[in-house]
């Protein structure tokens, strides 16, 4: 077995294992940690996939901003074991369970259905971008910079404002008193 | 066409695969789970599937196009954790539970 068939099919293991462990458990402060060793995961897989600065990104903002964020509400609300961490319901339960295993069968009964096409696809692309893919190799990240500051700098901008606004927003909601619903 | 071996040659249906079990656990998360945070938890979970599928489709399209996109899909996660932080820390405030169960009080 070559070694990134290894790191692949490792890789999906931790990510698999952490992200099912997430909804798994029943102490958020440990599905907060599973979520970020799933982070991780996802980070590793995407150097797998030649995409280096996103995997840089994936660990500041993921693991490093947003984890940190939810590991301090979670430590403000000093929540403990939950007494009832699932939803009730046995039937309804079931119910849902099922339509996640029938989404997620037809998806990859679909795409495991174009396996031949896609082979085919990827072969004869692959092969023509394999040379070009391994002499741009180490500038995807001007690559990158070209598209989103060249062809996608109205989506960027847009992008910065909607994090003022949001930024905004957030402060104003932590600082309500709760509308109609206060409590005096 | 010569066989190609499950295991060991490693393609794009694989990445599409991964992407599909995670954003499936994630989605049962969300039906699942009663608390908010675990709740959002399971969002980040899903949006990370996507992007995974987004990268491979970039890598194995030899297009540039889907590493903006996830970059996009980034900066909205970010986004959107910090707006339903913000909402969890003010019904935490009221009822001193984050059960979704509370959430029925939003309305008028």
């Amino acid at each position: 077995m070559s070694s990134d068939a290894f790191l692949f099919w490792f890789l999906a293991l931790v990510t698999v294992v952490s992200g099912l462990s997430v909804v798994l458990m029943t102490n958020p402060i440990y599905s907060a940690l599973s979520l970020a060793m799933t982070m991780i995961g996802v980070s590793a897989l995407f150097v797998t996939l030649n995409a280096y600065f996103l995997a840089g990104v994936q660990l500041i903002v993921y693991a490093g901003a947003v984890m940190v964020l939810f590991v301090m509400v979670l430590m403000l609300f000093d929540l403990k074991h939950e007494l009832q961490a699932f939803t009730r319901g046995r039937i309804t339960g079931a119910i849902k369970i099922a339509s996640v295993g029938i989404l997620s069968g037809l998806i990859v009964g679909a795409v495991t259905m174009g396996l031949k096409t896609a082979t085919t696809l990827t072969e004869s692309a692959s092969a023509a971008n394999a040379a070009v893919a391994l002499k741009t190799n180490p500038d995807t990240t001007r690559a990158l910079a070209e598209n989103l500051f060249i062809k996608n700098i109205f989506g960027f901008e847009a992008l910065g404002v909607l994090l003022l606004v949001i930024a905004v927003g957030t402060v104003a909601l932590s600082r309500s008193k709760g509308g109609s619903h206060a409590r005096d | 066409m010569p066989e190609t071996n499950l295991i060991t040659d490693i393609g794009l249906n694989h990445y599409l695969v991964l992407s599909v079990v995670l954003f499936s656990l994630g989605m049962a998360g969300v039906l699942l789970r009663r608390n908010l945070i675990v709740l959002l938890m399971c969002i980040e979970l899903m949006l990370n599937a996507v992007n995974i599928s987004f990268v491979a489709f970039s890598k194995f399209n030899g297009k540039i196009d889907g590493q903006v996109m996830v970059f996009f899909v980034m900066t909205i996660a970010a986004a959107e954790a910090a707006v339903g932080l913000a909402l969890a820390v003010s019904i935490f405030k009221r009822f001193k539970e984050v059960n979704i169960r509370f959430f029925e009080h939003l309305k008028g």
